[in-house]
């Protein structure tokens, strides 16, 4: 894996060399024959329509026949084989990002969410584009070579005038630019945050319904609107007088050149089609030389763009590789851990128990929960499973053993049967027998399992979602369950109903070899209990069952409501 | 929620026709502007063509020899010329263009924000989003970026084959003559190119989704050791978005292969029919060199218009879509009737169903005093929130009245504020986020109502009240989301609060603090809470427990559990004390 901006630049170079070689070759050859578009109509001109002659004529369509059918070729398929490799590179960018980020390993230090996803939608793109930078400086150095030897061949110092005020001519129109940036900026700035605001709102709409604040979000709006558009009319002013300084340049030197081309052939130094020719040409060399600025630019974007890939792409992983040890009946121990907000916590969790964690600070709940999740790494202290200390396990091993249900249940877009068993490995009563043990049938009645749950499952209430994110737990069926305040969004009826589900499916009598760690403060749920740990100030101050504890006042508190 | 939910359908879209009429009322509105812009873009491109017509007089010029001067003086004057009227009417078309989509955009909000409360259930959430945010910004990228460019080019074309015609009718029927291999190949990639665009939108949109999703849940996904899967989701769907990318390209290719084709064939006649008419003596060779100059000064522009089109397409197809939602009737005049300070509210005989499905709720009588505290329990799926709607006015029940005072107002909703667990922080500053409750709510209002539902983590935000939250901004927790809504309605201080489960989405450590907010925040005003915990029941003056959309056992909550009922049994289970 590359880990800086110019090793991943380089080896996107390196990676499409067939593609890239044909799209120089052809794009040059294209450039090239732009070139000699004007060279044609002056050559047309000058042995054709001026002189009357019918072959001469034939002779020159023909030619530029063969020169537009070489053109229109070479960049059909120069184009196609630069987009083919830019395209192609941003796809193995994203797909390595991805991975990185989905690796099992875990990933420290990973940026945010929406940097992480711009990172790999715009930053892949702008880096793969550094393919096209190459193909088209090396096409843009041909034309400028192909236009140097057609005006040198008619005139020397006219030829070198214009390739000296060419690019001079590009270069003060570049000058401009920075100018026109800053004011189209704060313009985009400004027209963004209207983006925003407008569907900031929309997605508050109910929201703003509930309290009547419709009118006072239209008003604000208006009035961001208003803004934006005061500004993007300043910047209008600035993009108007940039195409006009732009017009004025190109128009300023063509009558330049044209007069200088002129003043030689009404000496008769020049034939017409020459003057044509020249005209023609100095019309034309704007075009390779802007080529060039662009590919220019468009390096400098794609290494900024590779430098924040490459800073993804070099993060450490959170945990080593480790070993898969033979399977065991995942008894799970907690040795003097300081982790969080834990500081020497130490629990036992024997395989078939149904263990309740009540911490009044929600911060030892977070910790224990981040901790068995292989989010929190403990700085003292250990996890074992089965005696193992889990950093010297493989991470895939450790999750399957024990699986941490967060308690901000994400479910992912598809179907609940999708949502519930992603790789579609159970058969349809399995899938209901685990809704039916989280009592959360209601969902699919009478929408059946094919019922889409939408983006993250924004189509179910958060009480739906709750239940449903527990119903896949269950259905996982894993050694160790970790459950972290399953049914806050839940009533009191339903709540009941989950906590005898989650019993007859878990902690039936006949086999004894699932354990459930009950991170909550439901007496609903902590009742059913086998045993219950009380966690202050980052370790274990109590154990009992619910019925023992009720009796301490700093339990009742935290408990009973 | 909790009950089946109707097909979702599309918000209305205009005809283009309707679409037209709208930018054109618009434009009337400041009608001095609107003609000069038109003068000053046609101005513009007529200039344009000075200059091949002189560079076409000094190549007749060129056998008599003379002096190069008055050329030269006449190609500066038009490059002077050109630029000003180019510059002018660059800044004219975005002027009006630009302010036109600004009213536009207003008006769309304003429709969108005030969309009845059955339109808004009706409709998919994220076809009302993709009109204010995608949509707007399609009609206004192609307003500030290609609007100006493409009514230039356009310009440009029609004006040189009328300047063609100027120097011979011929020499511009030769020009004329490609017009029909353009439209040819226009007619063979649009109907291509339409529904290949459309598909790779969509793969585009997959992709991201699939990102996101991966990303955003990436917790989940390790906890359920599901990394490989995700990987070839998201590798799926960049192949496929790549693969739908790379067609649209090759056929992007082929057709502008038809148009160098078209532009030889042009090229070719105008400089074959310019060679016969100099035989002839009818023109000058300079006449011809005019003409095959102006003709290849024509690719860009056309280029520009045949590679704009389906941006223009695309601009069109979301420009229908805004004007579908602007056209939307306008909703009642937000009026707020003087109204009594704590009403009485009575359900008579209210029944619901959504579209075809179950009676939700069935024949419910239900009557809060004034000033009292209901609390509403059931099981999920017992109609609930259903009923809550009916009472905050966004829902109208299939059968059944909603009484105030013991007579039937128009508009409910002007009396009732609604907290539901649907939470949702606006992006901006607290104190802007709390002032949409009530605009002109000072500092001092602003902090009382937050201090209010105890909110005094926010005297530790680095800014305070000024501090930018929502999306972008400082992410609150769930149960602090909470708070703030519960003080939005204490500025908005409505005489009747509804409240639908606004404590859910806290855990167990935050949902009392949300319980006292919640009180507070609706003390004073008649009342009903739908409340998860029963704690909540316990706190007031009556609780009413619906089971399969009836009301089945209401009383105190001390009357309840002696009861011995349904509540009592719950109430039980819920405080389990061992």
């Amino acid at each position: 894996m590359p880990t800086t901006a110019r090793a991943v630049l380089r080896r996107a170079l390196r990676r499409h060399p067939r593609r890239l070689g044909t799209a120089a070759v052809l794009l040059s050859l294209h450039q090239a024959c732009e070139a000699l578009v004007p060279v044609a109509i002056g050559l047309t001109i000058d042995r054709a329509v001026a002189t009357g002659s019918l072959p001469a004529l034939a002779a020159c369509l023909g030619g530029t026949a063969v020169l537009f059918l070489v053109l229109s070729q070479a960049y059909r398929f120069g184009a196609r084989a630069v987009v083919a490799a830019w395209y192609r590179e941003s796809h193995q960018l994203r797909v390595e990002l991805a991975g990185r980020v989905l690796d099992p390993h875990g990933l420290r230090g990973a940026p945010a969410t929406g940097e992480l996803l711009s990172i790999a939608t715009s930053d892949a793109e702008r880096t793969g584009r550094v393919l096209e930078a190459a193909a088209v400086l090396v096409a843009g150095t041909t034309a400028l070579v192909v236009s140097a030897v057609s005006l040198l061949l008619v005139s020397v110092p006219l030829g070198i005038g214009v390739l000296v005020g060419t690019p001079m001519l590009v270069g003060a129109l570049q000058l401009l630019a920075p100018l026109l940036t800053r004011r189209t900026a704060a313009q985009q700035a400004d027209v963004a945050r209207t983006a925003a605001l407008a569907t900031d709102l929309v997605q508050g709409v109910r929201v703003l319904r509930g309290i009547r604040a419709e009118d006072a979000a239209t008003e604000r709006y208006r009035r961001t609107s208003a803004t934006a558009l005061r500004s993007t009319l300043r910047a209008a002013g600035a993009v108007g007088a940039y195409r006009g300084a732009t017009v004025l340049g190109s128009g300023l030197f063509l009558a330049a050149v044209a007069g200088v081309a002129g003043a030689l052939a009404l000496r008769g130094d020049l034939t017409v089609g020459e003057l044509v020719t020249v005209v023609g040409l100095a019309q034309f060399l704007a075009e390779p030389v802007g080529l060039l600025g662009f590919a220019g630019q468009k390096v400098a974007e794609a290494r900024a763009s590779a430098a924040r890939i490459a800073g993804v792409l070099a993060l450490p992983a959170a945990h080593e590789a480790g070993q898969v040890p033979r399977p065991g009946p995942a008894e799970l121990h907690l040795r003097d851990v300081r982790a969080g907000s834990l500081a020497g916590a130490t629990l036992h969790v024997p395989p078939g128990e149904l263990l309740g964690v009540v911490a009044p600070d929600p911060r030892d709940a977070e910790s224990l929960v981040a901790l068995l999740a292989g989010r929190l790494p403990a700085n003292e202290g250990s996890v074992l499973l089965d005696g193992v200390d889990t950093r010297a396990l493989a991470p895939g091993h450790v999750r399957r053993a024990v699986l941490v249900e967060p308690h901000a249940v994400v479910l992912f877009e598809g179907t609940v049967r999708a949502a519930l068993d992603p790789a579609a490995e159970r058969d349809d009563a399995a899938v209901l027998a685990a809704l039916e043990a989280a009592a959360a049938t209601d969902v699919v009645v009478p929408a059946g399992l094919g019922l889409p749950v939408g983006e993250r499952g924004r189509s179910l209430s958060g009480g739906q979602r709750q239940r449903v994110g527990l119903a896949r737990a269950l259905l996982r069926d894993p050694a160790v369950l970790v459950l972290h305040d399953p049914t806050t969004a839940v009533d009191a009826v339903t709540e009941e109903a989950v906590a005898a589900g989650l019993v007859a499916v878990r902690h039936d009598r006949a086999r004894l070899c699932r354990s459930t760690v009950l991170v909550t403060s439901s007496p609903a749920l902590l009742g059913r209990c086998d045993r219950v740990v009380v966690l202050t100030g980052g370790r274990v101050t109590a154990t009992g069952t619910h019925a023992e504890l009720t009796g301490r006042a700093d339990y009742a508190a935290a408990v009973l409501r | 929620m909790s009950t089946s939910t109707p097909q979702p359908a599309l918000l209305p879209v205009a005809t283009g026709r309707r679409a037209a009429r709208v930018v054109a009322a618009h434009l009337r509105r400041s009608p001095g502007q609107s003609a000069l812009t038109i003068l000053l873009a046609v101005a513009a491109a007529g200039a344009g063509l000075i200059a091949p017509a002189v560079l076409g007089r000094l190549v007749d010029a060129v056998p008599d020899g003379g002096s190069v001067w008055p050329f030269v003086a006449a190609l500066a004057g038009a490059a002077v010329l050109v630029a000003v009227l180019t510059g002018l009417s660059t800044l004219l078309i975005s002027r009006l263009g630009e302010t036109v989509l600004a009213r536009l955009r207003e008006a769309v909000v304003d429709r969108a924000l005030h969309l009845p409360s059955a339109t808004l259930d009706r409709v998919r959430g994220g076809d009302l989003l993709a009109r204010v945010g995608d949509d707007v910004a399609e009609v206004a990228e192609s307003v500030t970026t290609g609007l100006p460019q493409v009514i230039g080019a356009g310009l440009t074309v029609l004006l040189t084959v009328a300047g063609l015609g100027v120097l011979d009718g011929r020499l511009a029927l030769a020009g004329i003559a490609v017009v029909p291999l353009y439209l040819l190949a226009l007619r063979w990639y649009l109907p291509l190119s339409a529904p290949l665009y459309a598909a790779e939108r969509v793969a585009m949109g997959e992709r991201s989704q699939a990102l996101v999703s991966s990303v955003q849940g990436v917790d989940t996904v390790r906890a359920y050791a599901d990394e490989p899967r995700h990987r070839a989701v998201v590798t799926d769907r960049s192949a496929r978005a790549l693969e739908l990318g790379l067609r649209v390209f090759r056929l992007y290719s082929d057709f502008g292969w038809r148009m160098n084709r078209a532009e030889y064939v042009g090229l070719a006649a105008v400089l074959g029919v310019g060679a016969w008419l100099v035989r002839d003596g009818a023109v000058t060779v300079g006449a011809v060199t005019t003409a095959a100059l102006l003709f290849h000064r024509l690719f860009g522009p056309l280029g520009l218009l045949l590679f704009t089109f389906d941006d223009v397409q695309s601009a069109g197809a979301s420009l229908v879509r805004l004007v579908g939602v602007a056209d939307l009737p306008a909703a009642d005049p937000p009026t707020r009737v003087p109204s009594p300070a704590r009403p009485a509210l009575e359900l008579r005989g209210v029944s619901h169903r959504y579209e075809d499905g179950p009676l939700v709720l069935d024949d419910v009588d239900l009557v809060l005093a004034p000033g009292e505290r209901v609390a509403l329990v059931g099981a999920s799926g017992a109609g609930k929130t259903t009923l809550a709607g009916v009472l905050a006015g966004s829902l109208t029940p299939t059968a059944g009245t909603v009484l105030v005072d013991g007579r039937g107002v128009d508009d409910l909703r002007a009396l009732v504020g609604l907290v539901s667990q649907e939470v949702h922080v606006f992006a901006g500053t607290l104190a802007e986020d709390l002032r949409l409750a009530r605009p002109g709510a000072t500092d001092a209002e602003v902090a009382a109502a937050l201090d209010a539902v105890g909110a005094h983590w926010v005297a530790a935000l680095a800014d305070g009240t000024g501090t930018v939250v929502g999306e972008g901004g400082h992410e609150l927790t769930a149960p602090q989301a909470q708070q703030v809504a519960l003080a939005r309605l204490v500025l908005a201080d409505p005489p009747v609060a509804v409240l639908d489960e606004a404590t859910a989405e806290a855990g167990s450590a935050g949902a009392r603090d949300l319980e006292e907010a919640a009180t507070a925040a609706t003390a004073g005003r008649t009342t009903l809470v739908v409340a998860h915990r029963l704690t909540q029941a316990a706190r007031a003056d009556r609780v009413v427990v619906l089971a399969a959309g009836r009301v089945v056992e209401q009383g105190t909550h001390a009357e309840l559990v002696a009861a011995g009922g349904r509540y009592a049994r719950l109430w039980a289970a819920w405080t389990a004390r061992g």
